[in-house]
């Protein structure tokens, strides 16, 4: 028998599609073929495959090697096809059974003596083989925390080669070190306790987490910006099971788990710095697709400090995830939709030099460059932003005091009180934040009181509101309404709506 | 040549708010100033540009290049001609005026403050131009963004008359995005300027324009000014014109608010906190 075929995954983007490996060996001269569209790093499988199973003392067969990967049209990338190519080759070789290989699945990338790499992608990966019936899969040992989430499918986590032919070979394997998957629930390094003073920024902070909103924080260096926006992850409420598992897919896909744990069940926040490029900010490149920083913080938050140091382009860029949930990108190879809905928190300086506050006489910048610098955040884009806070500096009384300000364990406690009244009142709707409220409904199922609409349809009068902030003033009084425990919002929740959003549309 | 083309020639060829020729043009007058020009009778070496621009410059030119404007040319004895403006030390020769013309003559309230307002200033400037609006006065400010801006805003949502006083040439929109503004203000108020059409908006200029703002006013009230802001020379003129000058408080902690309190705690301006309390000094004061 000179044919075998086994299975691997390749991914477009959180997409997999099951590749078939097949492998025939024939009688000719010695000569190595893979088909199926590989890239660069696929192609030069070849070779550590080879040395891999050189030096596990395994044979090469000196004949015609055809490898083919279909379906054919389907473009592969990377390194994690490496063990299943080894192993159809050893069995096409008639060194391991085939049927013993037919229905599993294998990832990982060799090294030339024998080890499994770790590679990036592996819950994708899984899920999209669960998906097409297989039960089994062989991932490297580094990957397995993740892939132990991948529930229902039994998962042999190895870390050499010559492991994995003898347990194809006998069935025999080191039992698995136990280990923690246990989700894991907080972060105890940071707490907004760590705050001095700020109740108008605290209070918007707690805002944005219950409803949803997106927040800028304006404010002179050194205020605190950076450390409010850092904590506002440890005061949003844990992520559901399957909120966690879209968001260990992606990271899977960035292999960021350096910073975050597979297992984590903490709102992640991403914050690009702002030298940041678009495809940095949205996802991207040329083979394989990788998900950008507005993905990585599906879920959680995307911070971005010093916003309108960004290059315009890359912030603007951000207004369709805004506005979808999701972010298609389209590239010669096909298109790919990573999921984006992510909390956005801007943190600004007041003027390029940072010092218009206070009674601003150390400020330098001309009247035009204060102007300009915070109008570099598009209207469109701040048009989206509900609520617009000025961080002060923290005063001599703050910093003095020595019992510290509420814990991000009592905030997250309202919080998450706040967001189930929330889901409650929208059962059955389609969506679970005040932030999400569709226009219409606005008008309809969820008006604030009488006297507060009177008072908003004045401020759209005189002008100071637009039609679309006057919507964004009631839903993030809604949030409010929903932490002050008032079943409808009243006109103290709008007037504060209103006052957080920053009055006037400049 | 008669007066209106004496004074067209001046007009063009001298930079408004000059101290010298102001004086000299507003008590002789252009006709006789155009004369002893052309005589010299004043300082041949000193005045030689001048002297030299007179004789090249032709009254029919000048007037045409403003009627293309579609605008008015007013100099004093005109009906339009608001003689407020008289009781400047450095009076213009003229005025280029485009819109309602008449809105020149309205008892009206200059509003002044920051390009940069806070959201507090940019409220505050709209509502004492809309509460001006509806007790029958004009209001008269600059053409920038912010405090300017926001104060035309509040006069032609509420209906009313307003004036912008111009710093560059009347067919040049500076700041172009203001631009639609300008065209609803000449819709019921008017556009004022004092340097020929075509002409940028160079920073000298706002300190003249400043001066025009505070006579053409019968009061002035400056919203929100840093500490070194134009609007506080605004003030200034007032105040020297013995015109009303009021300053709105602000938050001690905020930069835009430096300016007005430092008018206040200056004895230059009087607070006020309402409209009301506005309307009741200026009248007081008048």
């Amino acid at each position: 028998m000179s044919l075998a075929q086994t299975n691997s995954v390749a991914l477009l983007g959180l997409d997999g599609h099951v590749v078939n490996v097949e492998v025939d060996i024939a009688d000719g001269l010695p000569i190595y073929s893979l088909l199926g569209l590989p890239d660069a790093a696929l192609s030069e499988s070849r070779e550590r495959v080879r040395a891999a199973m050189v030096n596990c003392a395994e044979i090469w067969p000196n004949r015609k090697v055809t490898v083919s990967l279909s379906p054919a049209w389907l473009p592969k990338s990377g390194s994690g096809f490496d063990l299943a190519i080894c192993i159809a080759i050893l069995s096409a070789h008639e060194t391991i059974a085939p049927e013993r290989i037919c229905d599993l699945v294998f990832l990982g990338e060799l090294s030339l003596d024998g080890r499994i790499r770790s590679v990036r992608g592996v819950l994708p990966a899984l899920m999209a083989a669960y998906k097409s019936g297989i039960t089994t899969a062989v991932v490297p040992r580094a990957n397995r925390a993740e892939a132990a989430l991948m529930q229902g499918m039994e998962i042999i986590a190895m870390e050499h080669l010559s492991q994995v032919l003898c347990w194809l070979r006998t069935g025999e394997r080191e039992s698995d070190v136990e280990i923690d998957d246990q989700w894991n629930e907080s972060d105890e390094r940071l707490d907004f306790a760590d705050v001095a003073g700020q109740p108008q920024a605290r209070l918007a902070a707690e805002v944005a987490a219950t409803g949803g909103h997106h927040i800028l924080l304006i404010g002179p260096p050194g205020a605190g910006k950076t450390m409010i926006a850092e904590r506002i992850p440890t005061i949003m409420p844990s992520l559901k099971i399957s909120q966690a598992l879209e968001v260990t897919a992606v990271h899977s896909l960035a292999g960021s788990f350096a910073t975050r744990s597979p297992t984590s069940l903490i709102a992640p926040i991403v914050s690009p710095h702002h030298t940041t490029t678009r495809v940095a900010m949205v996802g991207g490149g040329a083979h394989a697709i990788r998900p950008g920083a507005c993905s990585l913080a599906h879920h959680g938050v995307l911070f971005i400090d010093e916003a309108p140091e960004c290059s315009s382009g890359v912030l603007d860029s951000l207004r369709q995830p805004l506005e979808a949930g999701t972010i298609t990108i389209a590239r010669s190879i096909g298109n790919v939709t990573f999921p984006a809905q992510f909390l956005l928190v801007l943190a600004a300086n007041p003027c390029p030099c940072g010092k218009f506050s206070g009674r601003g006489r150390n400020c330098s910048c001309s009247s035009q460059q204060v102007r300009r610098y915070i109008g570099k955040l598009s209207g469109p884009l701040m048009d989206r932003i509900d609520l617009r806070v000025h961080v002060d500096p923290v005063g001599r009384i703050d910093m003095a005091r020595i019992e510290l300000g509420e814990s991000s364990a009592v905030i997250r406690a309202r919080v998450i009180a706040a967001r189930g009244i929330a889901e409650k009142r929208f059962a059955g709707l389609g969506y679970n934040l005040n932030s999400q409220i569709p226009a219409r409904s606005l008008r309809t199922l969820f008006r604030p009181e009488r006297a507060a609409m009177s008072f908003l349809h004045d401020e759209l009068e005189r002008e100071h509101i637009t039609a679309r902030g006057l919507h964004k003033i009631v839903r993030t009084s809604w949030t409010l309404a929903d932490l002050h425990g008032h079943d409808l919002p009243t006109m103290a929740d709008v007037t504060q709506a209103h006052s957080l959003r920053g009055g006037v549309e400049i | 040549m008669n007066e209106r083309e004496a004074r067209a020639v001046l007009f063009s060829a001298i930079e408004g708010g000059h101290p010298f020729w102001s004086q000299e043009i507003f008590t002789h007058d252009a006709v006789k100033v155009i004369t002893k020009l052309q005589d010299g009778g004043y300082d041949a070496i000193k005045f030689e540009k001048l002297m030299h621009s007179i004789a090249t410059i032709s009254s029919d030119q000048v007037l045409s290049a403003i009627e293309s404007t579609h605008s008015h040319f007013i100099v004093p004895g005109d009906a339009m001609w608001p003689s407020a403006v008289e009781d400047l030390a450095n009076p213009p020769i003229a005025l280029i005026a485009k819109g309602n013309c008449e809105a020149l003559l309205m008892p009206s309230l200059a509003i002044v403050g920051t390009r940069n307002p806070t959201n507090y200033g940019a409220r505050i400037a709209g509502d004492f131009a809309a509460g001006f609006v509806d007790r029958e006065w004009g209001i008269i400010s600059g053409g920038a963004y912010g405090i300017d801006s926001f104060a035309h805003k509040g006069a032609l949502i509420a209906e009313g008359v307003t004036v912008a006083v111009i710093a560059s040439g009347i067919d040049v929109n500076y700041p172009a995005g203001n631009a639609r503004l300008f065209a609803e203000i000449c819709e019921g108020g008017a556009i004022v300027s004092e340097v020929m059409p075509g002409h940028p908006a160079l920073p000298a200029r706002f300190l003249t324009r400043n001066r025009l703002i505070a006579a053409i006013s019968q009061a002035t009230l400056v919203v929100e000014a840093a500490f070194r802001s134009g609007s506080l020379r605004t003030a200034r003129d007032a105040a020297e014109l013995l015109r009303p000058v009021m300053a709105i408080p602000g938050p001690i902690n905020s930069p835009t608010s430096e300016g007005c309190h430092r008018l206040i705690g200056e004895r230059a301006a009087e607070i006020v906190t309402s409209v009301a309390d506005a309307v009741e000094f200026v009248a007081a004061n008048r």
